[in-house]
C-alpha cells in the first residue's frame, strides 16, 4: 500500500529541533552552575581576604596601643611609684614582641607589609628600651635621671613616629580593603547576574521547547487525523470493491445458472429427436426390407452396414449429449452452491463426520478401507456445507485408493485461536504435484482417469471453503498419499450482503 | 368424462411442444390439446378478454405449464390461475428444465398439483409424459361450481 509519505519528514524535524533545544538547555544550566561554582568560591576568597585585612589592621592597631599602654603605665609608675603600675608595665612589654611577631607572620605574603614592619620594629624596640631605662632609674632611685630622659622628648617623637608608621601602615590597609569589598561586591554582583540570565535562558529554552511540544503535537494530531481519514477513505474503498466484487461474483453465478438452464432446453429436443430418429430409423429399415422383399433385393448386407453407421452415428450423439447434460449439471449445481445461504450453527464436526463413514461404510469395505475420525473441535459454520466438504473429501480418497494396500483414511485437526484446519489424510495413489492447482478447478482431473467423475467434486468443495471464509490446500506424494487442508474460521461470520438473492 | 377434459399446453419450445404431444399421445390420451407458445395467448385464452375467466367457468381444464416463457414467468400464470375462483380447481402440471429445490416449492406452495422436470434423458421424459398421461385419464377433473 501506498504510506504517508509527507508524515515522515515532518515528524524527523520536529524531533530534531526539540532535541537541540533539550541539548542546549542543558548546555545553559552546566555553564550556569560552572559560573556560580566558580563565583562563590570567589566571593568565598573575596570574603576571607577582607576579613584578612581587618585581621592585621586590628593587629596594628593593637601593637599601637600596647606601646602606648606602656607609656601610660611608666609614667603612672613615675608619677606614684606604686608598684602595680610596674606590674602593668611588665605585663603589657612581655606582650609586644609575639604580637609584632604575629603581625609579621600574618602579612608574610605581603612584602610591602613586611618592609613596613621592619622598620617599624626599631623604633618600637628604641621606645621600649627609653620606657625601661627610665622605670630601671627610677626603681634604683634616680627619680630625676629618669624624669629628665622623659623630657628630653626623644620619646616623644619616636612616639609620634610609630604612630605615623602604623596609620601609613593602616592607611594602606584601608586602601586594600575598599579594593576587596569592591571585588567581592563586584563578585557577588555577578553571582547575581549569572544567575539571573541562567534562570532567563531556561525559562526561554522551556518557552521554546513547550511551543515545539505544542506544535509536535499538533503536528501529530493533524497527521493523526489525517491517517483515520486515509482510514475511513480505504475502508470505504474496500467496501466499495468488496460490493462490485460481490456484484460481479453474482452476475456470473446468474449467468452460469441462466447458461447452464438454458442449455439445457435445446439439449432435450437433441436428445427427444435424436430418439425419435431412432424410432424413424427402426420404421425405415423395416420399410427397406418390405421393399427389398417386393423386389427381390438379396442385399442385407449392405442394409446391415448402412445400420451399423446409423449406430454409430447415434452413440456418438447420445454419449455427448449425456455428457453435455451432466456438465450442464455440474455448472448448474456449483452456480447453485455459490447461491445457497449460510446458516451458521455450533456443529460438533467429529459425529458428523462418523455419520458420513457410516453412509460411505459399504464403499469403505469394498475397498478394504479404514476410516479413522480423530479429536476434532466443534464449529460454528454451516452443517450442510460442513457436510457436502467432507463427504467430497472422504468419497475422494476412498476413490483414489490403491488396490494393493489396505486403505487407511484418517481425518484429524489442528487448531489456532481464530481457525481450525482440518486435515483428510489418506494412503491412496497420490497426486502429481503438477496437479496441485489444477485438481481444484471445474472439469480437470488427475492421473489415470479410470474412475468415475466429471471432475467436480474439488470444485465444489473450493468454492464452499472459500465462501465460508476458509481456504483449502493439498500435500501428496504420488504413490504415497494425499492430505487436504480445510481452513475454516472458527466462527463463521454470516455476510449481509450475501445470500439475500434466492 | 375425461374426454371431455381440454389440455391446455403453454410451452414456448415448439420442439418440447411435439414432444410432449407425441408422448401424450403414444399414452394413449386422445384429449384435445391447445398449444400455447407465449405467455400472453394463454392468459387471454384462459382469462377471456376482461381477465375474469367467467367464460370458461364450467370447462373441464387440466394445464400443462412451462416456467420460462418468452414474454412472462409460468410461476405468474399459475398463481393468477390458483387465484381465480374459475379456475383454481383446474390441475396444473409444471413441465420445466428447472429442478431446483426452492422453484419447486414454490410451485408447490403457490398451488401446483405436479411437478415434473424434463430430463436430458428422453427415456425418462417419454416415461414421465406418458405417465402424466395415465394420471390424465384417471384424473377427475371438477366441471364447475
Amino acid at each position: 500500500m501506498t504510506s504517508l509519505p509527507f508524515l515522515e519528514p515532518l515528524r524527523r524535524s520536529r524531533g530534531f529541533s526539540q532535541l537541540a533545544v533539550l541539548a542546549l538547555g542543558f548546555v545553559v544550566l552546566i555553564a550556569i552552575s560552572a559560573a556560580s561554582i566558580w563565583l562563590v568560591n570567589r566571593a568565598k576568597e573575596d570574603a576571607a581576604q577582607v576579613s584578612h585585612t581587618l585581621r592585621v589592621e586590628n593587629m596594628l592597631s593593637l601593637i599601637q596601643i600596647m606601646v602606648r599602654r606602656a607609656e601610660s603605665a611608666q609614667r603612672g609608675y613615675l608619677l606614684t611609684g606604686d608598684a602595680s603600675y610596674l606590674e602593668f608595665f611588665e605585663d603589657t612589654l612581655a606582650q609586644v614582641p609575639p604580637t609584632l611577631l604575629q603581625a609579621r607572620a600574618t602579612t608574610a605574603d605581603n612584602p610591602e607589609r613586611q618592609k613596613a614592619l621592619a622598620a617599624l620594629e626599631p623604633n618600637v624596640s628604641q621606645k621600649l628600651a627609653e620606657l625601661r631605662q627610665t622605670v630601671e632609674m627610677y626603681k634604683s632611685g634616680d627619680v630625676a635621671g629618669a624624669l629628665k630622659i622623659v623630657r628630653t622628648d626623644r620619646g616623644e617623637a619616636l612616639m609620634r613616629e610609630i604612630t605615623a608608621q602604623v596609620d601609613a601602615m593602616k592607611d594602606q590597609e584601608e586602601r586594600l580593603l575598599a579594593q576587596r569589598t569592591t571585588s567581592s561586591n563586584q563578585t557577588s554582583l555577578w553571582l547575581l547576574l549569572v544567575n539571573l540570565v541562567g534562570v532567563v535562558t531556561i525559562i526561554g529554552l522551556a518557552g521554546l521547547s513547550m511551543h515545539l511540544v505544542q506544535r509536535n503535537t499538533a503536528a501529530l494530531r493533524d497527521a493523526h487525523k489525517q491517517v483515520a481519514n486515509a482510514n475511513q477513505s480505504l475502508e470505504r474503498r474496500v467496501l466499495e470493491r468488496t460490493a462490485d466484487l460481490q456484484e460481479a461474483n453474482n452476475e456470473i453465478q446468474s449467468f452460469a445458472y441462466i447458461v447452464s438452464h438454458d442449455l439445457r432446453s435445446p439439449l432435450v429436443n437433441i436428445m427427444g429427436f435424436t430418439s425419435e430418429l431412432e424410432a424413424l430409423r427402426t420404421d425405415l429399415f423395416d420399410r427397406l426390407a418390405a421393399l427389398r422383399a417386393k423386389a427381390n433385393d438379396t442385399d442385407v448386407a449392405r442394409d446391415e452396414e448402412l445400420g451399423r453407421d446409423f449406430e454409430e452415428a447415434f452413440g456418438f450423439i447420445k454419449a455427448s449429449i449425456t455428457k453435455m447434460d451432466r456438465l450442464i449439471k455440474a455448472i448448474l449445481d456449483l452456480s447453485r452452491q455459490g447461491r445457497a445461504e449460510f446458516h451458521p450453527m455450533p456443529v460438533e464436526v467429529a459425529p458428523l463426520v462418523e455419520n458420513i463413514g457410516a453412509t460411505m461404510a459399504h464403499q469403505l469395505q469394498e475397498r478394504d478401507a479404514t476410516l479413522k475420525v480423530g479429536r476434532l473441535p466443534p464449529i460454528v459454520s454451516d452443517r450442510m456445507a460442513l457436510e457436502q466438504i467432507f463427504t467430497n473429501l472422504i468419497d475422494n480418497a476412498v476413490k483414489y485408493l490403491r488396490a494393493d494396500v489396505p486403505g487407511r483414511i484418517e481425518i484429524s485437526a489442528s487448531e489456532t485461536p481464530g481457525y481450525i484446519t482440518y486435515l483428510v489424510s489418506d494412503n491412496g495413489r497420490g497426486i502429481d504435484p503438477r496437479d496441485k492447482v489444477r485438481v481444484f478447478e471445474l472439469f480437470r482431473r488427475s492421473g489415470p482417469q479410470d474412475r468415475p467423475g466429471e471432475g467436480i467434486g474439488l470444485a465444489h468443495v473450493r468454492t464452499l471453503v472459500r465462501r465460508m471464509g476458509g481456504a483449502i490446500i493439498m500435500d501428496s506424494e504420488l504413490g504415497r498419499g494425499t492430505t487436504f487442508k480445510v481452513t475454516l474460521p472458527r466462527r463463521m461470520v454470516q455476510n449481509a450482503e450475501e445470500g439475500k438473492h434466492d | 368424462m375425461t374426454e371431455h377434459v381440454t389440455i391446455i399446453m403453454i410451452e414456448d419450445d415448439e420442439g418440447h411442444a411435439r414432444l410432449i404431444e407425441k408422448n401424450i399421445r403414444r399414452a394413449g390420451v386422445l384429449n384435445e390439446i391447445l398449444p400455447f407458445t407465449d405467455g400472453t395467448s394463454a392468459v387471454n385464452f384462459l382469462f377471456g378478454p376482461d381477465g375474469t375467466a367467467a367464460q370458461n367457468a364450467g370447462r373441464a381444464l387440466l394445464v400443462l405449464l412451462d416456467l420460462n416463457l418468452p414474454d412472462m414467468t409460468g410461476v405468474d400464470i399459475l398463481k393468477r390461475i390458483k387465484e381465480n375462483e374459475h379456475l383454481r380447481l383446474s390441475p396444473v402440471v409444471v413441465l420445466t428444465t428447472t429442478d431446483d429445490k426452492v422453484e419447486i416449492q414454490r410451485c408447490y406452495d403457490l398451488g401446483a398439483n405436479v411437478y415434473v422436470t424434463k430430463p436430458v434423458n428422453y427415456e425418462n421424459f417419454a416415461n414421465a409424459i406418458r405417465q402424466l398421461g395415465l394420471f390424465f385419464s384417471v384424473i377427475q377433473v371438477p366441471k364447475a361450481k
